[in-house]
């Protein structure tokens, strides 16, 4: 589903990725750790084709993104769901309304809005509250619609980036919970996270970089790297 | 269900409800001094064709002339092409005309009696180049006594004065008219722009996150470029609809102080083809100033990202 071959990437004179490589089969739940600046949001950045690297391969679905020409990529993004720490919620709609964004993005017909919208609402269990504007909601129902935003189009993938980074443990173990149930249902997630308890509580496999390095990748309980602590 | 973007839109608008009232205001007082312009162009441009190519001539003849003299002249005339409607007006017919001219004050028809009126020729040239020349020539015939024009405006002695002076009159409007229209048109352009930037700023947060879920360009671009196409075509037609009005209310006066001058279409159904057809282009200005002021706007915020 996705491979990284030897990705080097630098910002100026700070290498902020060196030498990655490595591969995301389909349907596989993987999570990128390590410190605060390891480059676990910057792995994340390439994969959504927001920055390119400096030299390496990044494939994706079987085609290289890398030389992915610049109108492709809203396209390529279309087919990966991506949930943000800060959320990224449209504060203007409701929460039906941002659920229905990507749909109107990657041109659904409006007839099927409806269904798709209630359904994944339903899956994350905001559906009473579809009618409500974010500010109107907590962080952990703000970080459950950005997950709705991210499945209601079917993605192939979907990236989270320290997704429960501004929750409570309660609310950060029931986002875990939906992202465990979603794979489960066969989607592929790549999650960057420095929390150590979310990542041994999946106990999925685990791709730990430092200092833009790959130090380290195989389930948690069989790796021998340190994973940084919050 | 309301398309998305045009949803967007009009959320934005009611969302900053100052914003468009300026736009509004620019854009309508663009194209309500816009259509009142054409209009003037439009019936300065007749009034002007009406001179220039009815020119009435009058060759007043001598008293002691004959009727061969005056058929004589008067198929020379007809058969000249430069010539048009060549009528003679006896002195009878000429004491009618004084008296019609007179009714207000009877008085000054009882003291005149056909005798003092010369009998005369009166006919229009094809082209006003021609008149002078024909004028000339039919001065030189020995039963003209003098030539003279019915037009005359501001005491001008000749007909090039009368129409050279209409023509200073036309170019006037057709120019300042022009002049005043660009200047409110680029103020228009400039209130798109500048609206239409601060949009992009406010929807920032937005249009980020857009772009992250795979939004193109067009996407992101069109609630903007339709909330632009919402103030020019509301302004145009609120302006041309002002304008309108105020036409429709004055035209009955226009029309009767011209008289058989045509600055106005007489037949309603022409009328309001002139409205429809300034509408129209007015829609299609509106339409040009909205998509070049959001398209520059969304350009340079691009540049700036």
């Amino acid at each position: 589903m996705v491979k990284f071959a030897h990705v080097s990437k630098n910002f100026g004179d700070i290498k902020a990725l060196q030498d990655i490589s490595f591969t995301v089969e389909k349907g596989e739940f993987v999570f990128i750790t390590g410190p605060s600046g390891a480059g676990k949001t910057t792995l994340l950045k390439l994969i959504l084709r927001e920055i390119l690297p400096n030299s390496g391969q990044i494939i994706f679905d079987g085609r290289d993104i890398v030389n992915l020409p610049e109108k492709s990529i809203p396209y390529l993004r279309q087919k990966i769901g991506v949930v943000f720490q800060d959320y990224k919620v449209i504060n203007e709609r409701t929460v039906k309304e941002n659920v229905e964004v990507p749909l109107a993005v990657a041109g659904i017909n409006q007839d099927e809005w409806e269904a798709r919208v209630n359904q994944v609402l339903k899956l994350i269990g905001l559906d009473k509250r579809s009618k409500l504007f974010p500010l109107q909601l907590s962080g952990g129902e703000l970080q459950r619609v950005s997950l709705a935003r991210a499945l209601v189009i079917n993605p192939k993938l979907i990236l989270a980036d320290e997704p429960t980074g501004n929750l409570d443990w309660e609310t950060a173990d029931a986002i875990m919970d939906l992202f465990e149930k979603i794979n489960k249902e066969g989607k592929t997630v790549i999650m960057a996270t420095h929390n150590k308890h979310v990542v041994e509580k999946l106990k999925k496999r685990v791709i730990h970089i430092n200092e833009g390095k790959l130090v380290g990748h195989g389930e948690k309980r069989k790796l021998k790297v340190k994973v940084e602590e919050v | 269900m309301p398309n998305i973007h045009l949803k967007t839109a009009l959320d934005y608008i009611k969302r900053s409800p100052f914003q468009a009232l300026a736009a509004l205001f620019v854009l309508t007082l663009t194209f309500f001094v816009g259509t009142m312009m054409a209009v003037l162009v439009y019936s300065s441009g007749n009034l002007l064709k009406y001179f220039e190519t009815r020119p009435q001539i009058i060759a007043f003849l001598k008293d002691e002339i004959t009727p061969e003299q005056v058929s004589a002249l008067q198929n020379k005339l007809t058969n000249d092409t430069r010539v048009k409607e060549v009528r003679y007006v006896s002195k009878e017919e000429a004491l009618e005309i004084y008296k019609q001219a007179t009714s207000d004050n009877p008085l000054l028809s009882e003291l005149v009696s056909p005798t003092i009126f010369p009998a005369s020729l009166e006919f229009s040239v094809s082209s006003l180049a021609f008149a002078q020349e024909v004028i000339n020539e039919v001065k030189k015939e020995g039963i003209v006594d003098s030539v003279g024009f019915t037009a005359n405006l501001g005491g001008e002695k000749t007909l090039q004065d009368v129409v050279g002076r209409l023509r200073t009159i036309t170019r006037y409007l057709r120019v300042g008219g022009g002049i005043l229209v660009g200047i409110l048109a680029g103020i228009s352009l400039l209130i798109i722009l500048v609206i239409t930037g601060m949009r992009i700023t406010t929807r920032k947060g937005e249009i980020e996150i857009l772009d992250l879920i795979g939004a193109t360009p067009g996407f992101i671009r069109s609630p903007i470029i339709i909330e632009a196409l919402i103030y020019s075509s509301v302004g145009a037609f609120a302006g041309w609809l002002l304008a309108f009005l105020l036409w429709l209310y004055a035209t009955p006066s226009i029309v009767s102080y011209f008289g058989e001058i045509p600055v106005l279409p007489k037949v309603p159904l022409s009328f309001f083809a002139i409205f429809a057809t300034i509408l129209g282009g007015e829609l299609l200005v509106g339409f040009g100033l909205a998509l070049a002021g959001s398209f520059l706007a969304v350009s340079r915020a691009r540049r700036n990202r």
